[in-house]
């Protein structure tokens, strides 16, 4: 036997790591696949809205954005044959057709007018959504069993938490009249509606359920 | 969002002016290139010349507007095709990839615009780059644009550095020599995809051989761009090697120059 | 009054119009005290931006088409680029004539570093009434003759802020860049 200090625990006092998580193998695989595919979504229409875009920086903006999106998508496309998928496509689907009518919304404006829209649809409503629904599996899932799917969203929140604050910036960069506080309220109601109708980007559960049941009164 | 955004429709705010192919070609004087002209003034650009300077910064804009449309061309490649029916999803994450360093290359060239005394928008920018960028056959697209308008961008960048070499100009040979390493990695990318996706499809690959010699035509505004002393443009064969093009290729862009200059001599 | 002649009378190639050209001429001319008949040829085939002083007195001054064109849009012409092309050239024909550059090489035997350091000189002049400016495009250019450097920004400054340099002193401030 090695000669070694005192034996000591497995896991470091300041190691507070559960083994148990909200979901299994199944569940999550599912879940990436959904993240995958918004994700994938999302560049594309940030790629496609570059040329459609009139002002130099917003333009640049979305480029370099459209990027951060396409990594994220890869990054969930490398994870699904990890959770035994080995054709990630049958998983890169969207939850819900509520889901694809709120993309389709969100991806209408095209004008060169319409930049107050293209940004509130995607750093008001879109990415708010991302960030609660991949904290609520970072936070509820295993840290020990699904540890490689906690380090993507770690990573990916990086990104979503400084696109959201630069998008976030654009749009009041950009309103400049009450009108413009009405057009980015009324777009960003009409997305929310069919956000709220999809459940969120992963479907009803996205971001868990909060609220108890209360049990009948005798 | 439609698929296929017109050139026509490319949205600028107002300080720049689009001038149209019509406008171009129709134009007695000759084709611009390089802050000069074609034909018999064509002259190798370097700091020298009594209008060096101000060609580079002409040069300089005109690599800015074309940094825009190659932004705006990516995106759409992200846009316009579907992933599995039309392209796989790895082409796609590269034209991402593109994106995001054409965007650092606007930020780059607005920063040396600044630096070289030119206001954005003060010469005209025509939509030559981003019309090669709206072909619906992706494979055409990414030749067109990976491999011949990026291959252009590969001599201009090393044109320029020179210049920032030869001039003492730090700040532009710096620039530039970022700018070069990645058109270098677009190229790769374009004759990576261009081998990939043409495996089994000769006529396709034909095909897309055939236009990236179009848009190589296009730009090589009666050979401004060869391997000749006096080229304003000097071809760049070890960039272009590291770029996957093969000596054959080359030379057939150096012979096309050659041939380009005596057609608009004669 | 100021006379001008603008050479050729009509344009084929470009879309410019030489009486207004003519107003042009003589808009800047007025401005810098100039009242004598200006001629002025344009090579209207040629967009490069070339431009000399054929004769000095009388005054006779020769341009690429290019040199007044409005960059933005090709075969315009562009006031501004006119009044910063013409102007430089009328402040040179007053330098000279001002007995403070009676030293100075025949514009031919300039070489580039004394050329851009005079240009200097009048661009800032220029500026400061109103006609041409573009400073950071002069600093490039001067950069590209004399160094990038600080011992070049300094001489810029001091030819662009000063009123009236003598040639003497406009070549001293270029070659301590020579010479740094």
């Amino acid at each position: 036997m090695t000669e070694t200090k005192r034996p000591r625990e497995p896991f470091a006092p300041w190691d507070r790591r559960a083994l148990p998580g909200l979901f299994d193998v199944e569940e999550t695989a599912k879940r990436v696949g959904h993240y995958k595919w918004v994700e994938l979504k999302l560049f594309e229409a940030l790629g496609g809205w570059v040329a459609t875009v009139p002002e130099l920086d917003i333009k640049m903006r979305l480029g370099t954005h459209c990027y951060h999106h396409a990594w994220h998508a890869e990054l969930f496309d490398k994870r699904l044959p990890e959770l035994r998928e080995m054709k990630t496509d049958r998983l890169t689907v969207p939850p819900n057709d509520h889901m694809v009518a709120f993309i389709d919304a969100m991806t209408e404006p095209e004008g060169p007018t319409l930049t107050i829209e293209k940004l509130v649809g995607v750093y008001r409503v879109l990415i708010p959504h991302k960030i609660a629904a991949y904290t609520y599996h970072r936070n509820a899932t295993s840290e020990i069993t699904d540890m490689p799917t906690v380090r993507i969203l770690d990573f990916i929140l990086q990104d979503e938490f400084n696109d959201w604050r630069e998008g976030e910036m654009l749009i009041q960069s950009m309103i400049e009249s009450e009108e413009e506080i009405d057009r980015a309220m009324v777009h960003q109601t009409r997305l929310e509606k069919l956000m709220l109708a999809a459940g969120g980007i992963a479907g009803p559960g996205s971001i868990g359920d909060p609220y108890v049941d209360l049990p009948e009164e005798n | 969002m439609r698929k296929i955004f017109p050139a026509e429709e490319l949205a600028r705010d107002p300080r720049f002016i689009r001038q149209t192919n019509e406008q171009r070609l129709g134009d007695p004087r000759g084709a611009r290139v390089a802050g000069g002209n074609s034909g018999d003034r064509l002259a190798k650009l370097t700091p020298e010349l009594a209008n060096g300077p101000d060609r580079a910064r002409a040069l300089m804009h005109g690599i800015f507007t074309g940094e825009i449309q190659a932004l705006e061309g990516a995106g759409r490649t992200c846009w316009d095709f579907e992933v599995g029916e039309d392209v796989p999803l790895e082409l796609k994450l590269d034209m991402a990839r593109q994106c995001w360093d054409e965007a650092r290359h606007c930020e780059i060239s607005v920063a040396l615009a600044e630096h070289m005394g030119t206001e954005l928008g003060e010469f005209a920018e025509n939509g030559l780059l981003y019309e090669a960028a709206c072909n619906p056959d992706p494979v055409l697209r990414l030749t067109g644009v990976n491999r011949a308008l990026e291959g252009l961008a590969i001599d201009v960048f090393n044109t320029m550095k020179e210049f920032g070499n030869l001039a003492g100009d730090p700040v532009l040979e710096f620039c530039e020599d970022w700018m070069l390493a990645d058109e270098v990695t677009h190229v790769k990318m374009g004759s990576d995809w261009l081998r990939q996706l043409t495996a089994n499809d000769k006529e396709r690959l034909d095909k897309a051989l055939e236009f990236q010699k179009v848009v190589d035509r296009l730009f090589s505004f009666n050979g401004f761009r060869g391997e000749d002393d006096d080229s304003p443009i000097q071809l760049t064969r070890r960039f272009r090697e590291l770029a996957g093009f093969s000596d054959d290729e080359i030379d057939e862009i150096a012979d096309m120059s050659r041939e380009a200059r005596v057609e608009a001599a004669g | 009054m100021t006379q001008v002649s603008v050479t050729p009378e009509s344009f084929d190639m470009v879309f410019y119009d030489a009486a207004v050209i003519g107003e042009v001429v003589a808009e800047v001319a007025e401005r810098l005290g100039l009242e004598e008949t200006i001629n002025l040829e344009i090579d209207e085939g040629s967009p490069l931006g070339r431009s000399k002083i054929i004769s000095y007195d009388p005054i006779e001054l020769w341009v690429d088409g290019g040199a007044l064109e409005n960059t933005k849009r090709p075969r315009q012409f562009g006031t501004g680029r006119a009044r910063d092309t013409l102007g430089r050239l009328l402040l040179r024909i007053l330098d000279r004539r001002s007995g403070r550059f009676d030293e100075t090489p025949a514009d031919d035997d300039l070489d580039l570093m004394q050329f851009v350091a005079w240009d200097v000189h009048c661009v800032g002049r220029l500026n400061r009434l109103g006609i041409g400016g573009q400073r950071q495009r002069r600093l490039y250019q001067f950069r590209n003759r004399h160094g990038f450097t600080d011992v070049a920004d300094a001489a810029f400054e001091q030819l662009w802020d000063s009123s009236e340099l003598s040639w003497t002193e406009i070549e001293r401030i270029s070659e301590a860049c020579r010479a740094s």
